[in-house]
Formats: structure tokens, C-alpha cells, sequence
């Protein structure tokens, strides 16, 4: 009846099948407990997979239908509405359909129909009503529903995000059971709550956010020593994680392509109910805990049938799929997920570009070999370009290995922004700048977090409504402006909005209120300003789902100093509020320019320079007969010797022997004079490590293709440098 | 294992040498006390690299052929460990001390400094000095010349 492979015959009925079972999660996301909404078109589409089941479909699709079937008609003979049961069982019902379909596509062994799910399932509606404690204060099950077709990108990110947030959590809880009074972990697993709340929010994964929410205001509680870790509590955490993980590897194997776009449920609502009623206080009721088993065991069978329907399903689906890869997409509209990414140790990858740069230096030594060189083959010329050309690129992707564009995470803001505006009903435009600003990717996965909280602080307290704007005389578009830029030595990037500003007088009250303040003391603006980077600090008067609970701004700090980078806020009342954040510049590849003073070479960024030029004479004049001006397009800029400077004695005593490179750091600038310009290359920069680390005229070192190390000089200090007569200079002294 | 600077036998403990490498170019950093001789690039990773001659003001040689530069790994107050390289003019051989053999470094009244000796131990008539390596190297991780100018700028204050 049904053939092996199903390719060609059952092509008609299988696409005709897979059509109505899309109708029939349509339809499914529309129900409702205790409403008839969805059920006459439910049963009509069943109705048609009947007829098809008739032709040449599976017996696992007739076997379900049969399934189907004795709900509906108890359904339809009985009260005619939907209860939460039988929601619960057509939506598994469907994911498994998807699964028999996948199934049938691929040619491989369907998945049984497990005896839970034989018509006498059903019976569970008739026990409903006995049961009202099943539906406490009228929380309803929520079912999530992914949008693969346009967040699958972000999905894939907040997944393994996901991932690593629950193993975290469930590490925290470990330690919290054998030392409840920890309050560095109650915090990081209440953060964790807080990450994974603000990820499913952002992707309006409702059930997710709804039960992260409560489950970080328990911690909060605890947190707050309202609430003290009992064995309780410490279970309903780990039921509320178990449940997240469910969820979490739900969307992963959606994300595979298994049961795609079919909504996935995970009763929620007695772990809601229960963290509620110990957030008032109350030990939660028995009825509740002899409840918990049902709740926990539910989505544990769930689980367990659907990922053997999907261990079946998936091993012979590689295979297949590349036989026919346009059915397989086609058929469940997924994109294709095959370019995966690999998450990475960044040892490792600092490891490898290490050992290439070394294999770079171990090809110059042998192409430069005087041995090599004496051989006259060209032959052996050619291979040797072969060589130099692949290491090349294997050094160039390498590098790019660990560099990313930040414009990823920008453009996540953007959704975000667009989300959070709708939400506050505020007119918010992001303008983006710099976004091809390349940067460690370390850096990069650190910052996400601090930026989206900066943001979200930006529209939730930084931004008026629509309505004060204009009454301020202000646009009604708020504008955040978000840029990333190489400079000062390192990558700046700026939050800024045209909101309201930072209310001074506010955040001085709560700081004394908190009394980490004297009253009487007197702080700078910039003082007063950190202030709202302490932990714990919020100057929102409610609690909100964004912001107001006082994590944000602190962690945000303590990311940033992580990166080992700051945070600088500049304020201005009614015009708005800047965050500056600097980052340092180790680990970024930057273009440099390689001179040549005397016997030594030094790197200079090449973002501070200006231009570089050979002095002809007479350009430059002294003043007072000591100090060194050079004549730079009209400007007279200050000329440094390099060499002296340096305790390097240089070749070029009279500058036009040299030539002058002309630096600017912010608006400052100086003409360098040094002896020979050597080249541009692309260099990693490497700490100098401890010993170093008191001196600032270096910004890293760098090593070179010959295998030297070359010194980065930092722009800034010699920009701001003062000015010391040449003669002054003694190599290898301390400056006063 | 001991190594030897001029006449003079040293002994550093053998756990805290990564390895001992050939003299390799070093790129002097401006601005730094003499014993400071640079940096070096050590596979991929850039390390500092000291000239133990001039650390105890001894007279300078120039680099032969023995000449070497030992790697040594030393645990950082804050956790973590640094490497750095000492320039030595040769090195000699690793050798088992007993606690009997080490002698507390006599009181020269101040000169020659003793701060970097943690004893003397006499091995085969001759005598081996033993260094104090996380003084001498721990030192020159956290203290150089003060910077050249107050740039930097201090961190937000946090007695707040």
C-alpha cells in the first residue's frame, strides 16, 4: 500500500497532506480554552486528511487522524469548547504530525503513536471539571510559536545563549543547595533569569519571558533577603529551569527543522501559580504540590515522545535531504540551516593565529635563506610563491577568525529599539554609525549585553513621551544615535539620545538616600553621574519588565571594566544623555605605519595620522630657540623628535633628513620626525604584559614579519606629551 | 638549575623555568632601566625580557655563544602567572638541593645587596647563589619608571 521510497507517487498526496497540517497549526493558534473558536475549521481539515488517508498516505497519518478524530467528536458531542487538555493534546498532536510527515518525506520509519495517545486519552476532558484546581487563578497554558522565517538568525543566537544561561543557572542552584546563603551566586542566577527574560521578551517569546519574570523576582526576593532559600525554593527553581529547557531544546530541534513552525507548549502555569504564592509568602498549598507532579511529568513525557519521534525522524534525514534538498525546504518552509556555527574557545583561537603568525616568520626564514636563495630553479621560485601565497591566506583568515563587524549586534538594536518604542508608545528612531567597525569578537559577545540594557535605559528613562516632547518644544522623534569608531587609541562607542537627561538632584537623593552619600558632600558632575553605575542603584519608580530593577547599570559597568575598558556619561538636562565607552585596543588588529628611528621601529597607528611628509627646508622654525614648530597646512603644529624622545639616537639631525609624521589625538596634533618610513602592515596588538604596564607611551607591541616584535607607540601620550627641548632628552631617564 | 653570570654560579628553582631558549633579537623598549632589556617575541606572545648582568650591577659582557635566555613562570600576586626571560651567559645544570646545603646569604652590611639571594649553597667547592626569583621578577612586573606624563586618567573614584 504505501511504497518504500514515496518519492514520486505519493508526491501529490504527501504536499497535499503537509498543506493541510500547516492550515492545521493556523488554526490551532487561534484556540482558546473554554471557546468553540477554531473547532468547526479544525474539523474540517481533519475531515479532508481523512479522505486523504485513504488514498496512499502512511499508516502512522491514519493512526494519528484516529487520534484526532476521538478528541474532536468527544469534543464536539460534549460541551462543543475547548478545555486546556485538549489544547494541550492537539498542539502535541500536531508537532507529531509534523513528524510523521517529516518522516514520510524522508522515506524513513514513522513514529508510533506511543499508547498515551490512543482515543482513551481523551477521557481526561471528562475528569476536567472534577478537577478546578487544575486552572488556578485563571492563568492560561501559553504556547510559544517561532517565526523561523524571520528570526531564525536570532533564534539560532538565543538558543545556545539559552543553553548556556540554564546550565548556569542549574551549576548556581547546585551550590546554592549546600550554601543557600551565597549571595554572589542568588545574584548571578537571579542575572541569569534577568539575560534569559530580556532575550525572549526581545523575541516575543511570551511563555518564556512570562516565566523567566517571575522566576527572577523570586530570586529578587531572595535577593533582597525577603525570602530565604528553603528546599522549596530551590525545587520550584530548578522545575521553573527544567521547563525553560524544555522550551529551550524545543526551539533548538525547530531550529533543525524537526516540527517546524509548530507551536510548542510546556505547562507553565503551576510553576507560575507556585513562585507566586511564595512570593506573597504562603508555603504553596497542597493541592498545588501534589499538582506539581502532574505539571512536571507532563512535558517530561512530552519531551521524551517527541525527541524519539525526532531520533527516528532525524538520522536517515541527512542523508535524504541532500537527495532532494528543494522538497525538504519547500516542503516545511525552513531555511536551510546548514551554515552552522561552531562555538569556539577563544584560547584555541588565540593558539592558532599565534602558531600561523609563527609559520608566516618560519616561511620569510626559509624563503631568505641564503642557501635557498643560492639555488637557481625556478621551479623551487615558483613553489616558494605558492607557499608565501597560502600562508597568506591562511594568516589573513586567521586573523579575521577573531574579528567581527559590530554591525551584527547594531542591527539587533534596531529590532530592539522598534520593539521597545511600539511598547512604550514613544517615537524612537536608532541612526547607526560606524557599523563596519571591526572588533574582537570577544569584545564583541561582551558588549551585547551592556549595550542592550543602555539602550533600553535610553528609551525607558532617557527618552520623554511624544507628548512632553512636543510640549518641550523638541521633535516628537526621539533619535538614538549609536556609533562605533577607532579612536583615541582604542574603540569608542557612544549611546547618545536627545531625551531628557540625567536628573541630577534625583539621583544625589538616592544615592544619600542609600547612604552611600554624605549629605553634605559635594560632588562633580561626573561623581554624581557614576553614581548610577553602583550596584543596586535605579531611579525608576517602578518595576518594570525593562529596567527599574537596578541590574543594568552595574553590570553594564562591571562588563565593560571586564573588556577592561570605561564608562564615561556626559548629561545635559532636557538635551540628553551620552554614554561614551571606551574600549582598550588589545586583541584588535589595526593598520599601522612602521618607522624607522635609528636602529629601532616603531609602529604608529595609522587612524592617528594625519599625513607624512619629507620637511623641505626652512619649514621648520624654533621658538624661544628651543622649541620646534613645523608648518602644517597653515597650522603651526609642534615637532617632536621622535629619537629623543625615545632615547634612540636618530640619523635625521636636521629635519630635513627625516621625515615628519603628523599625529592627532582628539584635537591636538604633532608632527613626529623620524628617520625612514619602513611600511603599512595590518599588525595584531599583544599586551606588553606586567612589566609594562606603568608606562603609557606604548599602546602594545606587535610582532613583525621578521619575527622582532615592533613597539606600538600610543598617539595620545605623545600628542599630549610636554615639551622638552631636544637636549633635555636623555635617553633612559625618568621624566620628572 | 644554575646558570652563570661572569665568574659567579646562580641557582633559580628548576619548577619556575618554562624553558631556555637561544639568544633572539631583542627589541629594546625606550625608557626603561637598563636591566630592562626589551621585549621578545616568544612564539606569538610577547614577553619582557631582563638582563640579569645589569640587575645586579655586574660589569656588562657582550652576548656569546652561550649566552641564552631562560623563561621563567612566576605566580602572580593576582592570580594568573607571568612569563619573562632573564639574559644569562650560560646556563649550566640542574641539581638537587637538600635543605642541609643552603645557607642563609651572610650580611654584607648593605653592599653587595642581598634583597634578590634567598641563600648560598656550596655544591662541589663551589658556591651557587640562590635567587629570590619572584622578588626579582615580580618586582619588575609591577614597578618601573613612573609614567611619562599623568595621562592616565584615574579611575572613577570608588569611595563613594
Amino acid at each position: 500500500m504505501f511504497p518504500e521510497n514515496p518519492k514520486e507517487s505519493a508526491i501529490p498526496s504527501f504536499s497535499k497532506a503537509a498543506e493541510i497540517v500547516g492550515q492545521l497549526g493556523e488554526e490551532l493558534a487561534f484556540v482558546a480554552p473554554n471557546q468553540d473558536t477554531g473547532l468547526l475549521p479544525i474539523n474540517r481539515l481533519v475531515m479532508d486528511l481523512e479522505e486523504l488517508a485513504e488514498t496512499d498516505t502512511p499508516p502512522s497519518l491514519s493512526a494519528g487522524l484516529q487520534v484526532a478524530r476521538a478528541w474532536l467528536d468527544q469534543t464536539l458531542d460534549g460541551t462543543g469548547k475547548f478545555t486546556e487538555e485538549t489544547i494541550r493534546n492537539f498542539n502535541q498532536w500536531h508537532g507529531r504530525m509534523a513528524a510523521v510527515l517529516q518522516a514520510w518525506q524522508t522515506g524513513t520509519t514513522m513514529p508510533a503513536w506511543p499508547e498515551g495517545w490512543t482515543p482513551t486519552g481523551g477521557a481526561v476532558t471528562a475528569t476536567e471539571p472534577n478537577n478546578p484546581a487544575a486552572t488556578p487563578s485563571g492563568v492560561e497554558e501559553l504556547s510559544i510559536r517561532l517565526n523561523l522565517a524571520e528570526d531564525f538568525g536570532l533564534l539560532r543566537e538565543f538558543h545556545s545563549e539559552s543553553v548556556e544561561l540554564l546550565h548556569h543557572i542549574e551549576q548556581g542552584v547546585l551550590v546554592l543547595e549546600d550554601n543557600p546563603a551565597d549571595t554572589v551566586t542568588v545574584n548571578s542566577i537571579f542575572r541569569a533569569f534577568h539575560t534569559f527574560k530580556g532575550s525572549a521578551g526581545f523575541l516575543h517569546l511570551e511563555a518564556l519571558r512570562g516565566l523567566a519574570h517571575d522566576l527572577e523576582s523570586l530570586l529578587d526576593a531572595v535577593r533582597r533577603s525577603e525570602l530565604r532559600i528553603t528546599a522549596e525554593i530551590i525545587d520550584l527553581i530548578l522545575a521553573g529551569a527544567d521547563a525553560l529547557k524544555h522550551f529551550t531544546r524545543e526551539i533548538g530541534a525547530q531550529l533543525q527543522g524537526a516540527n517546524a513552525g509548530a507551536p510548542i507548549l510546556v505547562p507553565t502555569r503551576n510553576i507560575i501559580a507556585r513562585v507566586q504564592s511564595a512570593l506573597r509568602g504562603e508555603s504553596p498549598p497542597e493541592a498545588a504540590s501534589a499538582s506539581v507532579v502532574t505539571p512536571l511529568k507532563a512535558p517530561q513525557m512530552a519531551g521524551v515522545a517527541l525527541s524519539s519521534a525526532m531520533k527516528t525522524a532525524e538520522p536517515a534525514a541527512g542523508p535524504k535531504v541532500q537527495q532532494s534538498p528543494a522538497d525538504t525546504t519547500e516542503g516545511l518552509g525552513v531555511p536551510n540551516p546548514s551554515g552552522g556555527f561552531v562555538k569556539l574557545d577563544t584560547a584555541k583561537l588565540d593558539n592558532l593565529v599565534d602558531l600561523v603568525g609563527e609559520l608566516i616568520i618560519a616561511q620569510s626564514m626559509v624563503v631568505q635563506h641564503p642557501d635557498v636563495k643560492s639555488i637557481n630553479s625556478l621551479s623551487l621560485v615558483r613553489c616558494l610563491r605558492q607557499l608565501s601565497r597560502i600562508t597568506t591566506d591562511l594568516q589573513r583568515n586567521a586573523m579575521s577568525l577573531r574579528m567581527v563587524p559590530i554591525r551584527a549586534m547594531f542591527h539587533k538594536m534596531n529590532r530592539l529599539v522598534r520593539d521597545l518604542a511600539t511598547q512604550q508608545q514613544k517615537h524612537v528612531q536608532l541612526v547607526l554609525e560606524g557599523e563596519e567597525t571591526e572588533l574582537d569578537r570577544n569584545i564583541v559577545e561582551k558588549l551585547s549585553d551592556p549595550l542592550v540594557h543602555m539602550i533600553r535605559n535610553a528609551i525607558d528613562h532617557g527618552l520623554e513621551s511624544s507628548n512632553d516632547r512636543v510640549a518641550s518644544g523638541k521633535p516628537e522623534l526621539g533619535t538614538i544615535r549609536l556609533t562605533a569608531a577607532h579612536q583615541r587609541g582604542g574603540i569608542v562607542i557612544q549611546i547618545q539620545d536627545d531625551g531628557k537627561g540625567l536628573d541630577r538632584s534625583r539621583i544625589l537623593a538616592k544615592a544619600i538616600d542609600r547612604g552611600w552619600v554624605k549629605a553634605d558632600a559635594t560632588l562633580t558632575e561626573s561623581e554624581i553621574f557614576s553614581l548610577i553605575l553602583q550596584p543596586g542603584f535605579s531611579t525608576a519608580e517602578k518595576v518594570t519588565d525593562l529596567s527599574g530593577r537596578g541590574v543594568g547599570m552595574d553590570v553594564v559597568r562591571r562588563n565593560i571594566e571586564n573588556l577592561r575598558g570605561k564608562i564615561e556619561i556626559q548629561s545635559r538636562p532636557g538635551l540628553g544623555t551620552t554614554f561614551t565607552i571606551l574600549l582598550p585596543l588589545t586583541l584588535a588588529i589595526i593598520d599601522g605605519l612602521l618607522v624607522g628611528v635609528g636602529d629601532h621601529r616603531y609602529i604608529i597607528p595609522t587612524l592617528s595620522i594625519r599625513e607624512s611628509f619629507r620637511p623641505p627646508p626652512g619649514m621648520v622654525t624654533t621658538v624661544h630657540g628651543r622649541g620646534e614648530v613645523v608648518s602644517v597646512r597653515g597650522r603651526q603644529t609642534p615637532l617632536l623628535r621622535l629619537g629623543h624622545y625615545l632615547g634612540t639616537p636618530s640619523r635625521a639631525v636636521k629635519p630635513e633628513d627625516g621625515i615628519i609624521v603628523v599625529v592627532e589625538s582628539g584635537d591636538a596634533a604633532r608632527g613626529l620626525l623620524v628617520d625612514e618610513l619602513i611600511g603599512k602592515q595590518e599588525v595584531v596588538i599583544k599586551s606588553l604584559g606586567r612589566a609594562f604596564r606603568q608606562q603609557n607611551l606604548l599602546a602594545g607591541g606587535a610582532v613583525l614579519g621578521d619575527g622582532w616584535v615592533g613597539l606600538i607607540l600610543d598617539v595620545d601620550t605623545l600628542v599630549q606629551m610636554p615639551y622638552h627641548p631636544p637636549q633635555s632628552a636623555v635617553p633612559v631617564s625618568p621624566v620628572p | 638549575m644554575t646558570f652563570s653570570l661572569g665568574d659567579e654560579s646562580y641557582g633559580l628553582p628548576v619548577l619556575n623555568v618554562r624553558e631556555i631558549i637561544r639568544l633572539c633579537p631583542i627589541t629594546p623598549v625606550p625608557r626603561m632601566p637598563p636591566h630592562v632589556k626589551g621585549v621578545i617575541n616568544l612564539r606569538g606572545t610577547v614577553i619582557a625580557v631582563l638582563d640579569l648582568r645589569a640587575k645586579f650591577q655586574l660589569t656588562p659582557n657582550a652576548y656569546g655563544e652561550r649566552t641564552c635566555i631562560i623563561v621563567v613562570q612566576v605566580a602572580a600576586p593576582s592570580g594568573g602567572s607571568i612569563l619573562m626571560g632573564a639574559v644569562v651567559d650560560a646556563v649550566e645544570e640542574v641539581i638537587q638541593l637538600g635543605a642541609d646545603d643552603i645557607e642563609a646569604t651572610p650580611d654584607f652590611g648593605g653592599a653587595p645587596d642581598t634583597q634578590y639571594t634567598l641563600g648560598l649553597a656550596t655544591i662541589q667547592g663551589r658556591v651557587k647563589i640562590l635567587l629570590n626569583i619572584e622578588r626579582i621578577f615580580l618586582e619588575d612586573g609591577t614597578l618601573s619608571l613612573p609614567p611619562i606624563s599623568k595621562l592616565q586618567p584615574s579611575t572613577q573614584p570608588e569611595k563613594i
